[in-house]
């Protein structure tokens, strides 16, 4: 009784005060969960918390949402699963959060997401590529183009241009992204007729690829396919120069090698290096270079694809609550998110699937005189 | 009662139940550490147990306990295999030949994808462990663990621990008994793994690295090898320290190498011998009590 | 053949850098009976504080001299802050291991505090673009002065420890610390030079990997360190001509695990070894070159 009573009151008088201040800014707090510390996934952890905040900052500035600020809230998981689940549970039930943007590592993200799904919270993921993550539950989405969308259309392009008749493979034989990435490349590689001539592995923190190069190079396939980061595959690009293997054998990379570091690590070695991605940093569109523009303003470096793709994640969410008319209702904002079509991003027109995979027009690119470009 | 205990396990109940299998392991490396035993072996062990119980529930669809109890039986006997070997090694050599074990599981892992997945792991493992399973088994371990330091063998574990050799000479079957301690060791190792496996929906071998074993030692190092709650209390102590040092961001690291290295400078015993310390220091400045007594 | 020789070219490169570095961690052992888990992170701050001096336009040279140097004070202050005190405080052994790897995790995040997590490069030098081809056989010039490099640095720790004073002084407390303190050595201050070395030898090894494989990150350092322990077994703990020869040796086990086996199982060929040498022969491949602490 008295309870039924207070509520009312309760209830008059916020829409006494919603009248009376229509101005009140309401916080929309985004949990981002990217590992700053802990070894190799803080390197990529860190870009997209930069990135994800940046695009934060910039809609907060742009006035696009009204009256709700955005409210970046970052924790880092040190790349440990135990500790992303920890703060998910803690950001979904103590800091009330409306959305998670991560998490960095996908075993972090098959730990972890299942709780957030449950919860209703929306979780935008830009570095998973695994194949899996979205299926965890239709509250799970990512704007990073899982390997097999991009891959085929870079060996497509090799194909027609230097009619490979044979491949080697070298991959992170102990990292999720790349053992995934592995088995997209082999399956292309098959399915395109190229015989695998030599496949290597390497693991986190090897920097000398010479005993597997040179097993390669005795192999002389016509192309090599790498499935390492950018740092990893600009050492393998470099080596294999080194040890003589020439530079008519062209090297494919995977979609996590875009990054200026490659060129900055390989140098000369890498020209001519193919890779497909949904974003390059010349990328020439306005929405683009003002982000590239941006970043390098606030951060000092220049940002990498992951950077691109978390900054593609709180566009596509905040489009999301403004379709959605606010984040009151969790099932409503799923569905904006899920709707989002053609909607403009640093990654270009930006989709997702009935499977809430990303729908991007996957671009070759080239290495070219210390650049990417689109390979013509 | 109830629904604000709800609440805190909805935003803490995952940190909840990591400090209660952290120390349930830190026992486990108790048992080793207690007969001079300082094993990195833990990692592998705990994969051990890990990859057998998620086998047994998601193919063969064995039931939860079963599932458990056969991994720490696997890791147990795996330790068996290996320890009779390696216990003839001495200190740094024992410490050394457990590390390179634990590699060597974890390349098993990475290459063995029918079994394991390789470095993609196994998701979707169902979720069985609950926190009042950890609770009643960290009750279990220590009153097993009570139990053993009062009885005969656990004072001949800790003659072993002073000087093995007087130890032997004193009738004292060396070996056997730290054999058996590094079995058991194993047991708990691979059951803990095989609890945790079934905590979070994924497996990785990332998971039993040698960063893992090194953890594992730290919990009773810090805690305190010689007291009965010495494990518990590093093993908390271990696992909240990220978690209440998050408000440092970029430092956290920094402030986790400087506490630990304080720890282990000001209090070489553990972190229990603060404890033991104290009450001494109390009474001494209450001396009139004392003498009434 | 080709292949055969080129992948003995590669081994050898490789191993002379762990070489260097594993000396540092068994001169220890050897003197202290001690393993220093942060010898990893002098191995980091030694390549960045190469690169550092790279980046300025300083000749390389100086860089390896600042890294040795800076290798060094850390590991005479990892001996005055951590085991000196751990020694007089009566801790526990087990009580270093856990210490220096807090150490080590300190360094690291500073690192990363200071130069960013991603990795980074060696500017451009004249001697990378060098390569030599010798029947089907390729050398860089580069590869050349790191082996140089590693063996003068060798040569030069053999002859102190066998010629000079200060030498003798360590092997004494190797020996025995309490025969040194009969016989008028400082023990002190000859465990601090002790430390020292072994800094200076793990900053050294720092550049010349950074200048070899053009990588340099805060967290190449545990990577190493798993290294070095390996090549410690290999050689026996406490064993400096068998860490030379563990440390040549594992670069051309890893190099032919790769070629004559399989890149996947690599390590389990390293870490199996080392199992079966602990087993069969604790003492390391290449015990009787040197007396060690009993």
């Amino acid at each position: 009784m008295m309870h039924a009573r207070l509520t009312r009151l309760l209830i008059a008088a916020t829409a006494i005060s919603l009248a009376a201040a229509p101005a009140l800014a309401a916080d929309v707090k985004l949990g981002i969960v990217q590992s700053t510390s802990g070894g190799s996934a803080a390197l990529y952890g860190t870009m997209q918390k930069n990135g994800a905040e940046l695009a934060a900052a910039e809609i907060n500035a742009s006035g696009k949402l009204g009256d709700l600020k955005l409210v970046p809230v970052h924790q880092d998981d040190a790349g440990d699963r135990g500790q992303t689940v920890n703060i998910f549970q803690r950001l979904i039930n103590q800091d009330k959060v409306t959305v998670i943007f991560g998490p960095t590592l996908t075993t972090s993200a098959f730990a972890a997401d299942p709780i957030a799904n449950a919860a209703k919270v929306p979780v935008i993921a830009s570095s998973n590529t695994a194949p899996g993550v979205p299926a965890i539950g239709e509250y799970i989405f990512r704007t990073s183009a899982p390997e097999a969308a991009v891959f085929p259309g870079v060996l497509a392009y090799a194909v027609k241009r230097y009619q490979p008749k044979t491949a080697a493979q070298i991959y992170g034989i102990d990292d999720v992204l790349m053992k995934a990435a592995y088995g997209v490349h082999k399956a292309a590689l098959d399915k395109a007729g190229i015989k695998v001539v030599a496949t290597e592995t390497f693991q986190k923190g090897d920097v000398d690829y010479s005993a597997q190069l040179t097993k390669i190079k005795a192999a002389n396939p016509d192309i090599i396919v790498v499935g390492g980061l950018a740092e990893e595959t600009a050492n393998i690009v470099r080596q294999a120069r080194q040890l003589g293997i020439p530079q008519s054998t062209v090297f494919l990379g995977a979609n996590a090698a875009i990054s200026t570091k490659l060129n900055d690590l390989a140098g000369p070695a890498a020209q001519g290096f193919l890779v497909g991605s949904g974003w390059f940093i010349d990328f020439d569109t306005p929405a683009n270079k003002a982000f590239v523009e941006a970043y390098k303003a606030k951060y000092g470096n220049a940002p990498d694809t992951f950077a691109a793709q978390a900054h593609a994640a709180v566009t596509i969410f905040a489009d999301a609550v403004k379709r959605a008319g606010g984040v009151s209702d969790p099932a409503k904002l799923r569905a904006a998110i899920a709707d989002t079509k053609d909607l403009e991003t640093v990654l270009g027109p930006f989709s997702f699937d009935k499977d809430r995979e990303p729908v991007l027009v996957a671009k070759v690119l080239e290495l070219k005189d210390g650049k990417f470009q689109l390979a013509q | 009662m109830m629904a604000a205990l709800d609440a805190f396990l909805a935003s803490y109940g995952n940190l909840v139940n990591l400090c209660l299998l952290n120390t349930l392991l830190a026992y486990g490396v108790w048992l080793a550490l207690a007969a001079n035993m300082f094993t990195l072996g833990t990692g592998g062990f705990m994969a051990v147990g890990a990859y057998c119980s998620v086998y047994l529930t998601m193919q063969l669809g064995a039931p939860f306990a079963v599932a458990v109890v056969a991994g720490g039986l696997l890791a147990a006997a795996v330790a068996l295999v290996i320890g009779a070997p390696v216990l003839r090694l001495r200190g740094d050599y024992f410490m050394l030949a457990t590390f390179a074990f634990t590699e060597v599981v974890r390349v098993i892992a990475l290459n063995w994808d029918a079994v394991t997945g390789g470095a993609i792991g196994i998701y979707g493992i169902p979720r069985y462990t609950e926190t009042w399973q950890l609770v009643l088994l960290v009750l279990i371990a220590l009153y097993f663990v009570f139990a053993l330091r009062r009885s005969y063998f656990g004072r001949s574990i800790a003659a072993i621990r002073q000087d093995d050799v007087m130890s032997e000479a004193m009738g004292v079957n060396v070996f056997g008994q730290r054999l058996s301690l590094f079995v058991a060791s194993g047991f708990v190792s691979g059951g803990v793994g095989g609890l945790a496996a079934h905590l979070n929906f994924f497996v990785g071998p990332s998971d039993f690295g040698l960063l893992r074993s090194v953890d594992a030692l730290a919990y009773p190092i810090l805690g305190g090898v010689n007291a009965l709650l010495g494990p518990l209390v590093g093993a908390i102590f271990t696992t909240l320290l990220p978690e209440l040092l998050r408000f440092s961001s970029q430092w956290r690291e920094i402030l986790m190498g400087l506490l630990i290295l304080t720890v282990v400078l000001f209090l070489p015993g553990g972190a229990m011998s603060l404890l033991s310390w104290r009450p001494r220091k109390a009474a001494a400045r209450r001396p009139s009590t004392q003498g009434a007594e | 053949m080709t292949t055969f020789l080129q992948q003995v070219v590669n081994g050898l490169s490789l191993g002379s850098i762990y070489a260097v570095f594993a000396i540092g961690c068994t001169l220890i052992f050897g003197v202290l009976n001690i393993v220093n888990l942060a010898q990893g992170a002098f191995f980091m701050v030694g390549a960045y504080l190469g690169l550092e001096i790279a980046l300025l336009g300083l000749p390389l040279p100086l860089a390896l001299v600042v890294a040795l140097v800076g290798g060094g004070i850390l590991g005479m202050a990892s001996e005055l802050l951590v085991f000196r005190v751990l020694r007089l405080r009566g801790g526990h052994k087990w009580m270093g291991l856990v210490a220096s790897l807090a150490l080590a995790r300190l360094l690291v995040g500073i690192a990363q505090e200071v130069f960013g997590t991603a990795v980074h490069g060696y500017p451009p030098n004249p001697f990378t673009a060098i390569v030599w081809e010798i029947g089907g056989v390729r050398v860089q010039l580069l590869q050349i002065i790191v082996v140089i490099t590693a063996v003068i640095l060798m040569g030069i720790l053999g002859f102190t420890l066998q010629k000079t004073s200060v030498g003798r002084a360590i092997r004494t407390v190797a020996f025995s610390e309490d025969v040194a303190r009969i016989v008028g050595v400082e023990v002190g201050r000859t465990i601090l030079i002790t430390f020292f070395i072994a800094g200076a030898l793990a900053g050294a090894a720092g550049v010349l990997l950074g200048l070899l494989f053009n990588v340099v990150s805060p967290f190449m350092g545990e990577h190493m360190l798993v290294k070095g322990l390996t090549v410690m077994i290999l050689g026996g703990l406490g064993n400096i001509p068998g860490a030379v020869a563990g440390g040549f040796l594992l670069g051309l086990v890893e190099v032919f695990s790769v070629a004559y086996v399989s890149s996947a199982f690599r390590d389990a060929i390293g870490f199996g070894l080392i199992f079966l040498i602990l087993l069969v022969k604790p003492t390391g491949l290449f015990s009787g070159f040197e007396e060690r602490r009993a």
